[in-house]
């Protein structure tokens, strides 16, 4: 029972949801982050434990890396000595919480003793040559939209996060 | 095959999925919260390559939907972020509780 | 013949204009109003000509078809209908000549104008009427129209009450009758008089339902004809302006209950028991009328409780099978009744009071109201010679042939009641010297003495077209053709007549000694049994009775019902409220512009739905 693969598996978990739980209950935003590093990361050892290398190096590179730096550079660009009395009470806390925990209990009465029979399958060898292909095959078209999506999203935060600089002028004359 | 139960994995991913759905429900500091809605969508992400490996019919599909899932959060985190400067430029705030213009 | 469907049109076109123009023509109304009735009128009596020739004619056309039903309108000309016309159409038009003057300087003269056209159109309509539905149709505009006229003067509260009371005493018989109908159509199949009195007289109608519906339909005809017990609107409604007591409360409107049994009759001839309470009404009425009549100091009001007794003799009439003599006397009545009203309203101009007790001495006074007054008084005190002794004499027989004697000695001490009272009235009015200071008294301008002088003198010959010793022509003529309708001519013992004239005389009599020549006391009465002068006061106490029983209970009822209201309908409806209201409360407090919170409860509903599939294994298993 007490295999490599699950040793690992547990390791990684742990270091997972540890990382979530401190997203939680750290104060500072910069700590959060970090927090959250080791869980992408985690999360990375999880897919290569599911036999998905090209996922796993594509999270540590994306999220690890890119989306954690982005929101790095959020947290310095703007201020967070922040410590004014937040406006909602605990009570929705407390009615989140349930209803986050009422959650969890009904979807794992789904899934605690799901028993799906494991058939062979060749997903770990020539792992990234399978994805490539079928991403030029099969999923040529939405591979296509999502290079239009990434231009939209591009354009879009660029036009959202500028200056606006027509605005500014007026504001100067008035 | 393998000694790990599938229902580890999805035990996995429901766990992070509501500590992420909790922290972008409860936290005031958008960094944050859009930070939890990455951590919800690296959960399904998850769940994703696990049926690709031990699902009922295993195939290269699951991952190629986590590439396109974080790809879309990838430019999610662009635009939010975006919006956020956007924002914090007007109100000098990045709490989101202050941002109550939807009450109309 | 064919077009006499033109002539309720013309007075509903009298009407229209004058709502629509009334304003501009002002007092040139009148003669609008006055040229469009004269058009009736004179249609009327061609139709009238030409009735006595030729036979029935009825023209329908179909109104509604529903499914195999067929509901037609339509109007026919018989000899009861084409009597009515002209019997209608020719008092309206004197009332409407006699109002020129009578309310000179009114200033809603168009709008009494433009009342009168509907109040004509409506009852001309209601005698050509060939079928039930198209006579309750107009009855009930017959009841809009006398609504109209009685709360004319509607600033005075009492004339606005009187005209509430008209309306509602009215439908209370208004129900019966149109239960009767229905009744009547769900037994034969048809609202046409035709059909439904071949049903009857085939036997098709079982006798039960025959009695049942002739009785509701009396009650209609009690309603409108103020028959007791729903008589008590009648004395009331003389609020209105006096030309529209002649109008309606003498000759059209409370003739259209009498009408209506007439029109019905062989319905009621076909069932015993509906003519006997006809008969039983009818005398009732007849004599409990003239009791009250007899203490009465309203001028206006004793006319009133007259008309009550006079319409109970034509019902007795009828009930007792005597259909020419209800009619001819329908006819008689409307003359002498409206001569007198108009006598009593050009009275009133005059003096400007309505109580006789400080009248007197008027006869020299009023040079031309006076006699004409007088000859009406003697029409309807039955003197030999003028046309009530005929008609009262015919309804004497009429209850002796049908050996109706109780009725028939009712019948007579209510003669000689009547011809007490209007004696009374008379000599109180224009006898002696005047009881109290009178100025400026001045006889009536000519418009309003010509129509008195015609209905004087019809008043005096309308009798002798149906005399026992000229030939009974009205009578033959009525019921030529329709056996149902009885004979022509009723013999009875020749006493009959003696006693009739000598009742009159008896009380014309005494009325003299005790306020012409006082040599009796006049509180002969009140002084010796007052208890019963105040009962006849007090009108039998009839309107109190009314109050204490119908009216407080239905006060009582309503009072119940409101407290119902408040507390428990208001009580639920307020906590409908303040539930929604604190729904509502605590939603808007969710739309609080926070984005976490929006998420927050659709996440938890989501959850919630969630924990109960995961309960119950399924939603709602």
């Amino acid at each position: 029972m007490l295999t490599g693969e699950f040793i690992a598996f547990m390791a990684l978990a742990l270091v997972a949801i540890i990382g979530g739980v401190l997203l939680i209950n750290l104060t500072k935003v910069i700590h959060m982050v970090v927090a959250l590093v080791f869980t992408f990361v985690s999360i990375a050892g999880i897919f290569v434990i599911l036999s998905a290398e090209f996922i796993a190096a594509v999270q540590i590179l994306i999220y690890s890396g890119a989306i954690t730096i982005i929101m790095l550079f959020g947290i310095m660009l703007t201020r967070h000595d922040d410590t004014s009395e937040p406006i909602t009470g605990k009570w929705r806390k407390l009615f989140l919480l349930l209803g986050v925990l009422g959650f969890g209990v009904a979807v794992y009465i789904g899934i605690y003793n799901l028993d799906i029979p494991q058939a062979a399958n060749t997903l770990h060898v020539d792992n990234t040559e399978q994805i490539g292909i079928s991403l030029y095959s099969h999923f040529i078209i939405p591979f296509e939209l999502t290079s239009v999506l990434l231009l939209v999203a591009l354009i879009g935060a660029i036009v959202l996060a500028k200056k606006d600089e027509d605005d500014e002028k007026e504001a100067e004359k008035e | 095959m393998s000694s790990v139960p599938i229902s580890a994995f999805l035990a996995l991913a429901l766990i992070l999925f509501c500590i992420g759905l909790y922290g972008a429900l409860t936290k005031r500091n958008t960094v944050i919260v859009l930070i939890s809605i990455e951590l919800m969508l690296n959960a399904v992400n998850i769940n994703l390559v696990t049926f690709s490996k031990y699902g009922v019919a295993p195939a290269i599909t699951g991952q190629v939907f986590a590439l396109f899932v974080i790809t879309v959060a990838a430019a999610e985190a662009a635009v939010g972020l975006a919006i956020l400067i956007a924002l914090y430029r007007n109100r000098k705030t990045v709490n989101i509780d202050e941002m109550d213009q939807l009450q109309g | 013949m064919e077009n006499a469907w033109l002539i309720p049109l013309f007075p509903l076109l009298s009407f229209l204009v004058l709502l629509l123009f009334g304003r501009k023509l002002k007092i040139a109304s009148a003669y609008v109003g006055i040229i469009l009735v004269l058009v009736s009128f004179v249609y009327s009596v061609i139709v009238l000509f030409e009735r006595f020739t030729a036979p029935t004619h009825k023209a329908e056309a179909v109104w509604l078809s529903i499914g195999e039903l067929q509901l037609t309108a339509g109007f026919e000309v018989n000899q009861l209908n084409a009597l009515m016309l002209v019997l209608v159409s020719l008092v309206s038009l004197l009332v409407h000549i006699y109002s020129k003057g009578y309310m000179d300087g009114d200033e809603r003269f168009p709008v009494f104008y433009a009342y009168l056209g509907l109040f004509t159109f409506s009852m001309l309509g209601l005698v050509m009427s060939p079928n039930l539905l198209q006579t309750y149709i107009f009855w009930e505009l017959v009841g809009v129209g006398s609504f109209l006229l009685i709360g004319f003067y509607f600033y005075k509260e009492s004339a606005k009450q009187a005209a509430k009371k008209a309306f509602i005493m009215t439908r209370i018989g208004d129900v019966g009758l149109f239960i009767g109908m229905i009744l009547l159509f769900w037994q034969t199949g048809s609202f046409e008089y035709d059909e439904i009195f071949a049903a009857v007289g085939q036997g098709e109608v079982s006798e039960k339902w025959i009695t049942l519906t002739a009785i509701l339909i009396f009650i209609g005809a009690i309603g409108k004809s103020g028959q007791f017990p729903l008589h008590t609107w009648l004395p009331d409604a003389m609020e209105g302006p006096t030309p529209v007591s002649a109008l309606i409360h003498a000759a059209t409107m409370v003739a259209a209950g009498v009408y209506l049994v007439a029109a019905t009759f062989p319905l009621f001839a076909a069932s015993e028991t509906a003519l006997m309470t006809v008969a039983v009404i009818g005398a009732i009425t007849a004599i409990f009328a003239a009791s009250i009549g007899l203490v009465q100091t309203d001028i206006k009001r004793v006319l009133a409780f007259s008309t009550v007794s006079q319409l109970g003799y034509m019902m007795l009439a009828l009930g007792s099978a005597g259909y020419v003599a209800g009619v001819f006397h329908l006819m008689t009545h409307a003359f002498f009744k409206a001569l007198l009203f108009l006598a009593a309203g050009s009275v009133i101009h005059a003096v400007v009071t309505q109580d006789i007790e400080k009248m007197g001495g008027l006869w020299k006074k009023l040079r031309f109201t006076g006699p004409l007054f007088l000859i009406g008084t003697l029409a309807i005190s039955g003197v030999p010679l003028f046309s009530g002794f005929f008609s009262k004499d015919e309804i004497l027989m009429a209850a002796w042939a049908h050996g109706n004697y109780g009725l028939f000695w009712l019948a007579v001490i209510a003669a000689f009641f009547t011809a007490f009272y209007m004696f009374r009235l008379f000599f109180m009015v224009f006898s002696g010297e005047s009881r109290s200071k009178m100025d400026n008294v001045h006889e009536s301008p000519g418009v309003m003495i010509g129509p008195m002088i015609v209905l004087g003198v019809l008043a005096v010959v309308a009798g002798y077209v149906n005399t026992p010793w000229f030939g009974a022509f009205l009578g033959d003529w009525l019921t030529e053709g329709n056996p149902a309708l009885g004979h022509g001519h009723v013999e009875g013992p020749a006493w009959i007549m003696f006693v009739a004239t000598a009742v009159s005389l008896l009380g014309i009599l005494l009325a003299w000694l005790m306020y012409s020549k006082k040599s009796l006391e006049r509180d002969w009465l009140s002084s010796r049994a007052p208890i019963s002068y105040n009962i006849l006061v007090n009108k039998y106490f009839i309107d109190e009775f009314y109050k204490l029983s119908f009216v407080y209970a239905a006060k009582a009822i309503s009072l119940f019902l409101k407290f119902i209201e408040i507390f428990l309908v208001e009580g639920i409806m307020k906590a409908i409220g303040g539930i929604t209201q604190a729904f509502a409360n605590t939603g808007s407090k969710l739309q609080n512009g926070q984005v976490q919170t929006y998420g927050t409860v659709a996440f938890v509903g989501l959850a919630v739905l969630l924990v109960i599939f995961a309960l119950t294994g399924g939603y709602l298993q």
